[in-house]
């Protein structure tokens, strides 16, 4: 039953409106026996009275049918109506199987209030009127996309179904990105696309959807994508003179001349038409400490910047205290963590010049170093640490270890632990050829005037990077190991019986140094700077031993991070925007901040097109719901006229 | 409706009705001695003929001055005198009790009057309702001082009587063979025509006068909205809704029914008279049927 009405009814109101609309049958009846029930009157004799309204009957059919036709016709027309309000429909041939494909944007932007309540709320609302004007037998499919997009619906014809979902959207505090919607989009309109070369093999036939984006298009243009089946329709949300400020920017650095000295740097900028005077103020563990008033014209930003003096550690707190179309950017954090340098392990015999440029006053403040003989490979201490993973980088210098240790390495002369590694024979004085310049390791160092006196060309294992080649083979590559990386030479860099290399002599080498130390020691060094972006992955190190840290969102609702590769922790719930809390054992050991510092969301006037690969997509206007609602208040009125007009039927006396 | 409080005759009428005496075009056979003359022949003193004396006569009406001239015995004949058998029909069936006088006290009364008029003259008045059964024959008045009996026996007449207009006048037809002036007061709204009932009548060989009674609400309806008429009679329901096309096709319908009426009385020598209730009774009397020729 419930089966054959949706396959051929659609329901365009709400119970309510039916409700209103299931009392006007019983209302007509109601006055046609009102109309029954005549004023009763005592005659002398109905004769004549008979006779009169047999005489009127025989004029005509019409007058004998009238009372009883009017109700009926009546009553059939308010079944029409409702049939109409049903709207009828059923599968043709031609009409059969529509797609349709709904894109909500729920990103950050779509939280502004330009339109009451929000974009969202607005998108949504829009996106249910084009559910409710579905036809039977048509299917579509929910998606809601931020930075990442996610299949709230698959493909289905239930309304209900489909209703539900999109009013759970919630809104994210995200950045947004169109393409992986898209692309979860277009998996069912063109099947058969496989990366694959050779011929495609068609796996099912293409099903054509309609494609419709409700977003404010805060998103960049989406490019190397072929729409194929799909037709798109960018339905734009929101008003081109919402008003918006936001903190773009907000970050501590060292004073540069005392460097004892922190400051906090703050940039407000206004994407609003009018100009606007901003109250910025600054708080630290939440006390007020300074607050600046900034003017700030339209389509410009201005800079802030607030000495801390004092301030060793804490979370910062920047506010613009401004009532604006979009709220979420109107608030800004920022931390400053104790240091935390990396540690470096250096095992050798003696290295001098090694020793020297890891003695660098910039390597220093990465990095803690320490160095031990070669005996040390053998004590209890080392094996512990090595496996805990209590080094971030250790260098083997013409040593050996029995076993790979839990962390980033480099050996010097030597091959890594197992037999992934081949080593050739000994080559005199082979000639450097290429330096893989692209890699972050050899960034800007120069090996032209480097010569080598002798080496043993290698043989990494598959997946590995050359760095240094020469013509007798490669003496320096880069290859993974498990979320580590194994940075072997073939040479020894320095020996105090004899001399291989003049690398050591070479400006190249400290810069090397410091390469090294940035890039394997890189994500703690990327935290320093404090802020991501929501929904980026955070990647944590933490000095204990522990397997699990604990992560308190700004909702104060806590998550449990287990330990992921490369020693560190990653966690990827940063959809909210505030100061996430990070606690080891119980005991907090820092924060790090999600803000939204991008211009995009903030910049909230909708964007009036889009531009997918190559196609154009032009905003569509308001005006489809618009004239939907219309015609349901026009047969509304035509019933209220009718309802009118057998009330005055009834009434008449004397016509 | 509550006929009996109401004075059937007030003594204004009876001294206008005193002068009035009730005409019939027919003259008819009495039983007794009256005030008028019959066609018989028979002892007064009004002369009307001689004829030859047969054996047998009596010697008393022998002319024994046309014997002395002529010297044949001839009869001298006289034109009887007789009495006026007056007859009144008051139906009194529901329907009748309606209008303001009711339509019964305004035949009560009628009959009262023309009742007493023949009182008056000494005629055989006899007032009968249609309901009354053919075995039982009313008591009949005669002279000025039966007036009151006259009239408490049309006090005690109510309405309610359940009888068809022609059956009722078919048992006043048995009971009273008799000819004489007959005075049918009734709405005639009988489901079942008048016609039978004036059929009998007919029959009767009567001076029929025919007194169509009718209210003013039946004459002039005075109703609106949407109705439920029913029949004070037989219950019978007609759901109206009254407009002016209905209301145009009732006058035409009433008087279709009084041209029927008429035309049907014209034709078989009844005299008839529509009476609206709202014209007095004396007013009827002294013009309406005077010019009809009941009174004179």
């Amino acid at each position: 039953m419930i089966d054959f009405f949706s396959r051929y009814f659609a329901n365009t109101l709400s119970p309510l409106q039916w409700a209103a609309l299931s009392l006007v049958p019983p209302a007509i009846v109601a006055l046609y026996f009102l109309k029954l029930k005549r004023q009763p009157l005592e005659v002398p004799s109905t004769y004549l009275w008979h006779k009169s309204i047999e005489d009127l009957h025989v004029n005509s059919i019409w007058q004998r049918l009238r009372q009883s036709l009017l109700l009926f016709l009546q009553l059939l027309l308010i079944a029409l109506v409702m049939l109409t309000l049903l709207k009828p429909s059923w599968q043709s041939s031609r009409l059969a199987g529509g797609r349709y494909i709904f894109l909500i944007d729920n990103s950050a932007s779509m939280g502004a209030t330009d339109i009451e309540p929000t974009r969202l709320e607005a998108a949504k609302k829009r996106a249910l009127s084009l559910i409710d004007e579905m036809k039977s037998g048509d299917a579509a499919m929910v998606i809601s996309f931020a930075d990442s997009a996610q299949v709230e619906q698959s493909y289905t014809d239930n309304r209900n179904e489909l209703r539900r979902h999109v009013e759970a959207i919630k809104l994210t505090d995200r950045t947004t990105s169109l393409a992986d919607a898209l692309r979860v989009a277009a998996g069912l309109a063109n099947p058969g696309r496989s990366q694959f070369s050779g011929p495609d093999v068609q796996v099912a036939d293409a099903v054509p959807a309609k494609l419709y984006i409700f977003s404010d298009g805060k998103f960049p243009d989406v490019k190397d994508f072929s729409l194929g089946n799909l037709d798109p329709i960018y339905e734009p949300i929101g008003t081109e003179t919402a008003a918006n400020v936001a903190i773009a920017a907000f970050n501590t650095a060292q004073h540069e001349v005392n460097t004892d000295l922190l400051q906090a740097f703050g940039r407000v900028e206004n994407f609003g038409l009018e100009p606007v005077s901003v109250d910025v103020e600054l708080l630290v563990d939440d006390q007020l400490i300074d607050a600046q008033r900034v003017t700030v014209e339209p389509g410009n930003s201005e800079g802030l910047a607030f000495p801390l003096e004092g301030v060793q550690s804490g979370v910062l707190k920047l506010k613009a205290g401004i009532d604006d179309a979009l709220a979420v950017d109107n608030l800004a954090w920022t931390t400053i963590n104790p240091p935390q340098p990396m540690k470096v392990l250096l095992v050798t015999p003696g290295n001098r010049p090694l020793a020297l440029a890891l003695a660098t006053e910039k390597v220093r403040a990465l990095a803690q170093v320490v160095e031990h003989s070669p005996d040390y490979l053998k004590q209890p201490d080392y094996q512990k640490q090595a496996a805990s993973g209590n080094f971030d980088l250790i260098i083997y210098d013409r040593c050996r270890p029995d076993q790979m240790p839990q962390a980033d390495t480099m050996l010097i002369d030597r091959l890594p632990a197992g037999d992934a590694w081949k080593v050739g024979e000994a080559v005199s004085a082979p000639q450097i050829i290429d330096t893989d310049r692209a890699h972050p390791l050899m960034q800007i160092v120069e090996m032209g005037d480097v010569i080598v006196a002798e080496a043993k060309p290698l043989f990494p294992p598959p997946g590995s990077t050359v760095l240094i080649d020469t013509n007798a083979g490669p003496i320096c590559a880069i290859a993974p190991r498990e979320g580590y990386e194994d940075l072997v030479f073939g040479l020894a860099l320095f020996d105090s019986e004899r001399l291989d290399t003049n690398w050591c002599l070479r400006p190249s080498f400290p810069v090397f140094v410091l390469n090294l130390l940035e890039y394997l020691g890189g994500t703690r060094a990327a935290l320093m700077s404090g802020s991501v972006l929501p929904g980026q992955t955070v990647t944590w190190r933490s000095d204990t031993a522990g397997e699990t840290i604990e992560v308190v969102l700004p909702s104060k609702a806590t998550a449990e991070v287990g330990r992921g590769k490369l020693n560190a922790f990653h966690f990827s719930g940063t959809s909210e925007v505030g100061i996430y809390e990070v606690r080891e054992k119980g005991k907090t050991t820092g924060h790090f901040a999600v803000n939204l510092f991008d211009p995009l969301e903030s910049n909230i006037h909708p964007r009036p097109e889009l531009k997918i690969g190559d196609t154009k997509v032009g905003g569509t206007a308001q005006r489809e719901p618009a004239r939907y609602d219309a015609w349901k208040l026009i047969l509304l009125a035509a019933l209220a006229v009718l309802l009118f007009e057998w009330y005055i039927y009834n009434r008449r006396v004397y016509v | 409706m509550a006929t009996a409080s109401l004075p059937l005759l007030s003594p204004e009428l009876l001294a206008q009705l005193e002068r009035l005496e009730l005409v019939s075009r027919k003259v008819f056979r009495g039983r007794m001695k009256g005030e008028r003359r019959s066609s018989r022949k028979g002892q007064s003193v009004e002369f009307a003929d001689f004829r030859s004396y047969v054996h047998g006569d009596d010697l008393r009406f022998i002319d024994w001055n046309t014997y002395a001239r002529l010297d044949r015995l001839f009869l001298k004949l006289y034109l009887e005198e007789e009495d006026l058998h007056f007859y009144a029909l008051i139906d009194a069936s529901t329907s009748m009790t309606f209008g303001e006088p009711s339509k019964l006290a305004y035949a009560k009364q009628l009959a009262a009057a023309l009742g007493f008029v023949g009182l008056v003259r000494s005629d055989r008045v006899k007032i009968e309702t249609l309901g009354q059964p053919a075995s039982s024959p009313g008591p009949v008045w005669r002279g000025r001082r039966s007036l009151w009996r006259m009239l408490n026996h049309l006090d005690q007449v109510e309405p309610g009587e359940q009888i068809t207009l022609a059956q009722g006048v078919k048992n006043f037809c048995l009971r009273n063979s008799g000819k004489g002036i007959l005075v049918l007061i009734s709405d005639l709204l009988d489901k079942n025509g008048f016609q039978d009932a004036l059929r009998y009548l007919v029959a009767q060989q009567m001076d029929t006068y025919v007194i169509h009674v009718l209210s003013q609400e039946e004459l002039e309806p005075d109703v609106k909205g949407d109705l439920r008429l029913i029949d004070c009679e037989d219950q019978d329901v007609a759901e109206i809704t009254v407009s002016a096309p209905l209301l145009k096709r009732y006058k035409q319908t009433l008087a279709a029914f009084v041209d029927s009426a008429r035309d049907f009385c014209n034709r078989r020598g009844m005299n008839y008279l529509l009476a609206n209730t709202q014209i007095p009774v004396d007013q009827l009397i002294a013009s309406y049927l005077r010019k009809r020729g009941l009174v004179r």
